[in-house]
């Protein structure tokens, strides 16, 4: 190999973990200059063979060559010297400093006040990081706080902080999972940007799409094997996704006609707040039917977690009613929605969906420990937790190191998922919330879950399906409903709705003359 | 090395507890040191903490007196701290930062001292009498922390050193005005119908004191830990000390739970209240808050936050308070050397999640070099 050609060669790199090996003797040879994808399902090592180059992890065995000289990367301070910078899923931001303050925080730009007293030369850096916007067309502000920007634009300065540190090697954990339709567009456009500047990207993704948007090459990881490694433009998103997956994948929900009957779910010109006291959601009202899939469209953060918790009682409601089976549960505590059959699988699983220091089982009996079948006289019917949790775990394939006595925390995020899923389906609820259910999952997962979903609707559930993902809500939905500003502006079913119109819709578009109100699903 | 350790500290079984111990060992040998630099006998001086606390005969003992009352006396000293361990661990169950113990001790104690203590009530009715006084009066202190958290989101580690230093002012005050004793400067001693703790009982021709409550304690430590693992009172608490946004998400109520769990603990700080001050003690001096309730947040930590594990940490930490006044007495050793080596103890106990990351970490390390041992053979 010659050493000039490629800018990061990684040989034989082996990384193993208690009880799992994350990577067996992957290669990869990336070129300068070109946009190198990783694709792989959950647990692939996609991440990991990133994070060694990123010195997070140090392999267990093999070698790594940057720009042709073999190097030992033990930090990620080391890997930033070797012009390696890296955009993790979850942003490492300091949420109540500034935007450029973010970005020079680690290598500030120092000035001596009178010559003696050094300090942080932040007019400076506002000047240098306005030029690099700039420069790669990043439309950032550097004096805006990063609690009040947008999750695209804190990426933009994760991306940012990379370019300030002089980063030729640009590594993207997941970069769309958390943005919209638009603002992929838009990032997509800024990688190619960075290609145009000579700089080498590394994407990791199990989007196909995008890869066949952007990509140059792309290598397909499977069980911490390399399967592969494809020239984009030759190769189909099929076999893409075959290879990944390691079978055929259907990429279309099968689903027949909805059977709706009586209304389970009202919602009456629901406001709701949120934290700091704004209304988040205004004056929305919809209903849902028994057997029908209402799926939410919209931007994230345009109200859809606070209209949910608010359903499910945990955020209070400001004005209106919400009604379950015709009965007023506003005022209602959560347990007692809960027994009245609302099941609600929220976004947040690490906070909010599980008890992440507490075991699978008692996870998967978190919602009913209290009934007479797991306690008796308060006293907790130890055997009734195993048999409830093995069940589950069996029926839904939750994988765990040690079944149903693991510690939530050691699983897997796809597993979690997946138990926080068969704990809530599990319920037989009369009302299914599913908040962005397939977020972080693969594509095999995924279409588990969509399964699930209708076969909830099938067995006469009302499904509230709110979701980012438009594909998702297009394939799975019976109704549609668009959410912007906290305000439904279109109410439809899905078969009248396009991805364009519904796309419109989503950026709040209601030009077409539909009140703000939002209509009845005709 | 490495290898060693894992052996040692490695593997799920019992890893918490022998962690523990290796905290101790090695605190142990850190006394050792600091006792050879100052010029000591570290053996002789380790043999006096055991002999002051009665669990290694004296070369002497004065009349009527004999190895047995030593070790009733440490009985006597760890019943309280016991019951103090307890009430730092269910707060901390519950998520819950609990620094208000030696506040709810004064309380309990006080509450106890002056309605029954000084009372003519005979033994039978006054001795029960202390123990609900002290619960309730413990318990209406957590109470009210509690609700400061749960209905004024006021943190309660503020609240409750805040209402150390009220309660012991106001203690302070009716003590010094209505029931001090002019000798001693404390409260005058309690009536011995009242005294969870029987002073000098006289048999076998010894002279000894029997603590009432010491088998309590431990009925109470069993008790805890049953309602803890094996119970939805428990199962609540956890989940909520764990995580209060799951909890809440799930439906459990997290004002009830953590109105719950402070009572809970202010009821087992009130127990540790009346046993050292209507036991142990006998009377209250003004100006001060117990110690114990500051110690016993270490002690909850060498013993895991579990029930029974704050047992075995009450009684080392006991020997070694304990037996200190005899060490100083026989090798002219400062008594805040034992200070010193709990204070050793309890910096390693608080290690101790360190030292398990760091053996898991080598065991990890160990496997691997094993496998690839393996790997090449095949």
């Amino acid at each position: 190999m010659e050493g000039s050609e490629y800018i990061v060669e990684m040989k034989h790199i082996t990384k193993r973990f208690p009880r799992i090996v994350a990577n067996n003797d992957v290669s990869l040879s990336i070129k300068k200059g070109e946009i190198y994808a990783l694709l792989g399902e959950n647990g692939a090592g996609k991440s990991t063979i990133m994070s060694v180059l990123f010195g997070m992890y140090e392999p267990d065995e093999g070698e790594i060559y940057i720009r042709g000289e073999k190097v030992n990367i033990t930090s990620p301070r080391q890997a930033t010297k070797l012009g390696i910078g890296m955009v993790h899923q979850h942003f490492k931001l300091v949420s109540n400093y500034t935007v450029a303050e973010n970005i020079i925080l680690g290598s500030e730009p120092q000035n001596k006040l009178c010559g003696i007293i050094p300090h942080v030369d932040i007019k400076k850096a506002n000047a240098d990081i306005a030029a690099l916007s700039e420069q790669y067309g990043l439309k950032v502000d550097p004096t805006s706080v990063i609690s009040e920007v947008n999750v695209s634009t804190q990426q933009r300065v994760e991306i940012l902080k990379m370019l300030y540190r002089d980063a030729e090697i640009l590594i993207f954990d997941e970069p769309t999972a958390v943005l919209t339709p638009q603002e992929i567009e838009y990032l997509l456009e800024i990688i190619r940007g960075l290609r145009a500047n000579g700089k080498t990207v590394i994407i990791i993704t199990h989007k196909l799409e995008e890869i066949k948007a952007i990509a140059d090459r792309c290598a397909i990881l499977n069980h911490g094997r390399l399967i592969d490694v494809k020239d984009v433009k030759e190769t189909s998103t099929s076999e893409m996704a075959r290879l990944m997956v390691g079978r055929e994948v259907s990429f279309t929900v099968d689903k027949t006609e909805a059977q709706p009957g009586g209304t389970v779910l009202k919602v009456e010109n629901l406001t709701v707040c949120n934290e700091l006291g704004l209304e988040a959601v205004k004056d929305v009202s919809f209903e849902i039917r028994s057997g029908e899939i209402f799926a939410l469209a919209g931007v994230s953060g345009n109200g859809q977690n606070e209209l949910a918790d608010a359903i499910a009682g945990i955020k209070p409601v400001k004005k209106g009613r919400v009604l379950l089976n015709s009965r007023d549960i506003t005022g209602m505590t959560i347990r007692e929605r809960i027994e009245d059959g609302m099941a609600y699988i929220p976004e947040d699983r690490q906070k909010v969906g599980l008890v992440m220091g507490y075991s699978l089982k008692d996870n998967l009996a978190i919602k009913n420990y209290y009934n007479a079948r797991f306690s008796n006289h308060k006293i907790i019917k130890e055997e009734a937790f195993e048999e409830h949790g093995d069940r589950l775990i069996n029926a839904y394939d939750i994988r765990s190191s040690e079944g149903n006595k693991t510690i939530v925390r050691a699983m897997s995020g796809g597993n979690q998922q997946k138990a926080m899923i068969a704990r809530e389906i599990d319920m037989n609820g009369k009302l299914i919330i599913f908040m962005q259910p397939t977020r972080g999952l693969d594509v095999g997962a995924i279409s588990n879950v969509h399964k699930s979903i209708i076969a909830e609707r099938d067995r006469g559930a009302a499904v509230l399906l709110i979701s980012l993902e438009l594909d998702e809500v297009m394939n799975c939905a019976d109704t549609i409903g668009v959410i912007f500003d906290g305000r439904i502006n279109k109410i439809a079913k899905a078969s009248e709705l396009s991805v364009n119109e519904v796309g419109e819709y989503m950026m709040g578009v209601s030009a077409t003359g539909v009140s703000a109100k939002g209509g009845d699903a005709e | 090395m490495k290898k060693y350790m894992v052996k040692l500290l490695g593997g799920e079984k019992h890893q918490m507890l022998r962690i523990s111990l290796f905290a101790i060992v090695v605190s142990l040998i850190f006394g050792v040191v600091v006792l050879l630099i100052i010029g000591n006998n570290p053996f002789a001086s380790y043999l006096n903490l055991l002999q002051g606390s009665g669990l290694a005969p004296k070369r002497s003992y004065a009349g009527r007196k004999n190895m047995f009352t030593d070790f009733m006396n440490l009985l006597d000293a760890l019943t309280p701290m016991i019951f103090a361990s307890l009430a730092v661990t269910v707060a901390l169950k519950g998520g819950l930062f609990n620094i208000g113990v030696s506040g709810m001790m004064l309380a309990a104690g006080f509450a106890a001292t002056v309605t029954v203590g000084y009372s003519s009530l005979f033994a039978g009715a006054a001795k029960p009498l202390v123990l609900i006084i002290g619960i309730i009066s413990g318990a209406l202190v957590g109470a009210l922390i509690g609700w400061l958290k749960y209905r004024f989101n006021i943190n309660e580690v503020v609240s409750s050193i805040m209402l150390n230093y009220i309660l012991m002012y106001v203690f302070t005050f009716f003590i010094n005005s209505y029931y001090v004793d002019p000798v001693s400067r404390q409260s005058t001693n309690i009536n011995d119908a009242a005294r969870l703790t029987i002073v000098d009982f006289k048999a076998f021709g010894l002279k000894f004191d029997i603590p009432l409550a010491f088998p309590l304690a431990i009925i109470v430590a069993i008790l805890i830990r049953f309602i803890m693992d094996k119970t939805t009172i428990g199962f609540e608490i956890k989940a909520v000390g764990l995580s209060r946004t799951a909890a809440n998400y799930a439906g459990i109520s997290i004002g009830r739970n953590i109105m719950l769990t402070m009572i809970l603990s202010g009821a087992l700080a009130g127990l540790a209240g009346v046993t050292y001050f209507c036991g142990y003690v006998g009377s209250i001096q003004p100006g001060v808050v117990p110690s114990m309730g500051f110690n016993a947040i270490a002690v909850a930590l060498l013993g895991c936050s579990e029930p029974i594990g704050c047992i075995y940490a009450s009684f080392l930490i006991t020997i070694i308070s304990n037996g200190s006044i005899y060490m100083s007495s026989q090798q002219g050793v400062e008594i805040e050397i034992a200070d010193l080596i709990t204070a050793f103890i309890l910096i390693f106990s608080a290690c101790s999640e360190y030292i398990r990351m760091y053996v898991s970490k080598a065991a990890m390390e160990l496997n691997t070099a094993g496998e690839k041992k393996g790997g090449a053979q095949a």
